[in-house]
């Protein structure tokens, strides 16, 4: 293999490759990208780590076809630190891989590409297109609600289904147990009878790092076990989380009767500035609503107490309710006009938060009892 | 097959099976004998860890020769006087014992009531084999000889003497620790391995019985609830076993092995030491005979509290009222190992690197040597230091490696740990203000069904109440599961499952939901470990000495979260050893 690219160019591939090899890795050859150059001009990477595997093609003068596999990390580190605007050259021979850019030269280990895992994506019968401003729409609102705990896999992703109602659509939900997340959109033409799938964290990490560079559309194709997002020069695919998603229509609450409508940005400021003194671990914040005044206040046996008052708009029985501040704080991060409608039924009893009802997102959040 | 009543020999013989298993049983009855006679005290002689030879010598009331021949019967006490099982207040009360020792060996008892003349009688295997007068001071001699010499059957489960002769030592220590005011003297193959005078202290016996370093590194328990009462000593934290093997308990005079003792000391100890270190604990539970039911096992070894939690709620409570008042005590002296480690320097001149070392070809990394030659730091006084070292832990006097704080304080030189004390003393402070309220629960959108067995979950429901107070919010779902509600916020989006199966195999064990308190115990101590004061910072004297006076005034600033002393004292005897002035 013999190859000529333009330093910028690889960069940019190899950044898009490099975040999904992982740091240490027990197999040798998945801290390795796969590059394969063509005659036809085409420069292929890979990265994969067995879970989730990206491909992104490029542009380059290919003087000899062929393919190899080096460290990741390494490469994308030495390509970062060569000069700006220079040429890079690639040649692979003999278990090793030359790098020449201006005065600088590295001869690169190899491992063998037919060592080099592939995911098998088999037959994926649903196809649809979604902007890329809607699909960068649905992980922002909902990725902070994934859950990390391992023990409960399958919370571990973003839950995507379809719907058939009176207007059909496309819903996202992602829960760690505590709250909820929930971005409902049009459902795009092809999905219907799409399988209910779970797409895992780190796929929607590396998504949302791509989608940034993207204008249009992005075509997404999934069956049951996998899903691939084809975003122009990189194509990402990803197997899905094998579990079944909770029915999380249940928890979202119908019949919460007291309706509290205040000013995101001052609630977000006030939260933000009480929870100061709340103790590192539980920031718990105790909101006190009264009519047309909700007070903030906290607590801490050690810093002492903190309290503010946010104006809003209710009338209905006062009535205490605590909450985490970090996970109000999460909720009232994504909320992006002028009203944010809290509704209420106890002290006990999840909360729903949304900006309207005709708002794409919706928040369900339990209190904490403090 | 017709039915019929077994003969008296083989009857004895099933009833040795239950108290006579080795010879450390049959020890244990003939001790207890000796006690139950009012010995002032008690010689035992053992021959080949007890297979070959027992010999108990008491001084006590002696029997006269046809109560000899009675006691050999079976059934036959002098321990019931009137017929009351219940109201028991001797050790033994069975009747069980000689009768069934005497049908597996050669027993010779002599006896003598003072003011009487003695006399002897030897039962081999169950056959009378003689009779007679015998010479002897006032009291008892009992003599077993051959255990099981003709019932090989059960010859063949005994172990190696050594292991036998092991199990008779742990019997006569407990035995001879719950009765300190009797004098035990314990021989092996004529060797003295064990001798412990008349009248002394509780605190002296346990400590000649397990380790003579004790008595200055535990603490006098004395606590009275009602009619109940608990004495004692509890070694400090930092004066912690490996193994739990120095733990013991003592009901009514009686020693017993209780599950009950492992958790409550387990929860008493709970933050201060680390899981695998166990303290050391001779606890003496004295209580009205009528609230305990020693009559549970032929060996009685276990007893049943009419009231258990009562006395688990007294042994935790004791124990921890005890070393709370023990404040900022550590253990002392510092271990006679690491005094051996001061050494004198031979003073010459150092071997330089560099310019005398041969030219190797690892590569070195070299410093530039411009530095100062290490000194003191000189800090001026804005304070006039204290110069009467009133204070137990001392004023401190500066700063080594920038980690330990040195203080002199009157009998002697302090070192501290600063980081490790630091750690604590931040730890105690977030306890106390976190002491007053609830732990703040974080309600669960789904709530989580942890599948467990019936009486886990019925352990869980009992304990529900406690459980909320801790923040875990679970209810009964069906039969074989329940409901977790709420976890403890402090504890995140955890493992919800384990949490509770943990609980509940530890409710069944200790009774006491040690898990749970440990898991906020451990974010607590994690917080505490990042809001304090590193190794490696420098201080000022004036911080030292603020330091200092607060390990003097909070509860158990003598060892760090992990149960390691925070600060150790180099007595002046000490530090003039070193010297070679003593």
């Amino acid at each position: 293999m013999k190859v000529t690219i333009e330093r910028a160019t690889l960069l940019k591939s190899l950044s898009h490759v490099q975040s999904v090899v992982e740091r240490r890795n027990t197999i040798p050859i998945l801290s390795n990208v796969l590059i394969e150059a063509s005659t036809d001009g085409q420069f292929r990477m890979m990265a994969t780590d067995l879970d989730l595997q990206i491909v992104d093609t490029v542009a380059a003068q290919v003087e000899i076809a062929g393919a190899t596999t080096v460290p990741a990390h390494t490469l994308f580190d030495i390509v970062r630190k060569l000069p700006e605007g220079s040429q890079v050259s690639l040649t692979a021979a003999e278990g090793k891989m030359l790098v020449v850019a201006g005065r600088a030269r590295f001869n690169l280990a190899t491992l063998p590409r037919d060592d080099f895992p592939m995911i098998a994506e088999g037959e994926l019968p649903t196809h649809f297109e979604l902007p890329s401003e809607t699909l960068k729409q649905i992980i922002d609102k909902t990725r902070f609600a994934i859950s990390t705990e391992e023990t409960r896999y399958y919370l571990n992703g973003i839950f995507l289904h379809v719907t058939d109602d009176a207007q059909p659509a496309l819903k996202a939900a992602a829960t760690d147990g505590h709250r909820l997340a929930r971005v409902t959109v049009s459902r795009p033409e092809g999905a219907i009878g799409m399988p209910d799938v779970i797409v895992p964290r780190k796929c929607i990490a590396e998504l949302r790092k791509l989608l940034d560079e993207v204008d249009g559309t992005v075509a997404v194709s999934l069956s049951a076990s996998k899903v691939r997002f084809d975003l122009g020069t990189a194509i990402l695919t990803s197997k899905l989380i094998d579990g079944t998603f909770p029915d999380y229509s249940r928890v979202i609450p119908t019949a919460n009767d007291k309706l509290l409508k205040l000013d995101p940005k001052s609630f977000m400021q006030g939260v933000d500035r009480v929870s100061t003194i709340a103790s590192e671990k539980t920031r718990a914040v105790k909101m006190s609503v009264e009519n047309d005044k909700i007070t903030l206040s906290v607590t801490s046996p050690e810093n002492g107490t903190a309290a503010e008052e946010v104006s809003g708009d209710y009338s209905g029985p006062s009535f205490d309710i605590g909450f985490n501040a970090r996970y109000l704080l999460d909720i009232l991060g994504q909320i992006e006009g002028d009203v944010v409608e809290v509704h209420l039924a106890d002290a006990a009893s999840p909360t729903l938060i949304r900006e309207n009802d005709k708002a794409p997102a919706l928040y369900v959040l339990m209190p904490m009892r403090v | 097959m017709s039915i019929r009543r077994l003969p008296e020999h083989l009857v004895n013989r099933i009833a040795a099976g239950e108290v006579v298993e080795r010879p450390a049983s049959a020890l244990k009855e003939l001790v207890e004998n000796a006690i139950d006679a009012g010995a002032q005290r008690i010689a035992i002689r053992l021959a080949e860890g007890g297979l070959t030879g027992i010999e108990v010598i008491d001084d006590g009331c002696g029997m006269a020769p046809d109560e000899i021949a009675l006691a050999l019967e079976r059934h036959a006490t002098s321990k019931l006087p009137n017929d009351m099982i219940e109201m028991v207040e001797t050790l033994g009360f069975r009747g069980e014992a000689l009768p069934s020792i005497a049908s597996v060996a050669t027993l010779t008892i002599e006896s003598r009531v003072r003011g009487a003349d003695g006399w002897a009688r030897t039962i081999d295997n169950g056959v009378l084999a003689s009779e007679g007068p015998a010479a002897l001071p006032p009291g008892t001699r009992v003599k077993v000889e051959g255990l099981f010499a003709r019932v090989p059957a059960r010859r063949k489960f005994l172990r190696s003497a050594r292991s036998e002769y092991a199990a008779c030592v742990d019997i006569v220590k407990r035995l001879a620790m719950a009765r300190p005011e009797i004098g035990f003297t314990l021989e092996h193959d004529g060797r003295r391995a064990l001798a412990v005078p008349p009248g002394e202290s509780r605190a002296e016996r346990v400590a000649a019985l397990t380790d003579r370093a004790l008595v200055d590194n535990s603490i006098a328990i004395d606590y009275v609830r009602g009619e109940v009462s608990l004495g004692g000593v509890a070694g400090l934290p930092t004066f912690s076993r490996g193994v739990a093997d120095h733990q013991f308990l003592f009901v009514n005079g009686r020693p017993v092995k209780d599950r009950l003792l492992v958790g409550a000391v387990r929860a008493a100890y709970q933050d201060l030491l680390a899981r695998d270190r166990h303290p050391v604990v001779a606890l003496f539970v004295e209580l009205p005979v009528a609230e305990v039911d020693v009559n549970v096992h032929p060996a009685k070894s276990e007893v049943r509290f009419r009231d258990s939690g009562l006395i688990r709620g007294m042994i935790v409570g004791g124990l921890r009222a005890a070393l709370n008042a023990a404040g900022h005590r550590s253990a002392q002296p510092v271990a006679s190992g690491s005094m051996g480690s001061w050494t004198r320097e031979d003073i010459s001149p150092q071997p330089s690197l560099g310019y005398g070392a041969p030219a190797s070809g690892i590569l070195r990394d070299r410093h530039l040597d411009f530095s100062a030659a290490p000194s003191a730091r000189a800090e001026p006084a804005y304070h006039p230091v204290p110069e009467q070292a009133r204070f137990p832990l001392g004023v401190a006097r500066g700063q080594v490696a920038a980690t330990y704080i040195v203080a002199e304080a009157e009998d002697g030189l302090v070192l501290v740990d600063q980081h490790a004390a630091h750690e604590r003393l931040v730890l105690e402070r977030m306890r106390r203000a976190s002491a007053e309220g609830r732990v703040a629960a974080q309600t669960l959108l789904l709530p989580e069904v942890v599948e467990l067995d019936e009486p886990g979950c019925d352990r869980l429901e009992m304990r529900a109440a406690e459980l909320g107070e801790l923040g875990l919010e679970l209810e009964r779902f069906g039969p074989k599961a329940v409901l977790v509600r709420a976890t403890p916020a402090l504890l995140g989006a955890g493992d919800v499952k384990g949490l509770v199966t943990d609980l509940a195999d530890e409710l069944a064990a200790y009774d006491d939901a040690v898990s749970l308190k440990e898991r906020l115990e451990h974010v607590a101590a994690t917080m505490a470990c990042h809001g304090s004061v590193r190794a490696g910072r420098i201080l000022s004297v004036a911080e030292m000495n603020a330091l200092l006076r607060e390990m003097e005034v909070t509860p158990h600033s003598g060892q760090c979260n992990h149960g390691r002393p925070t600060w150790v004292k180099l007595g002046h005897g000490d530090i003039e050893k070193l010297f070679g002035r003593r």
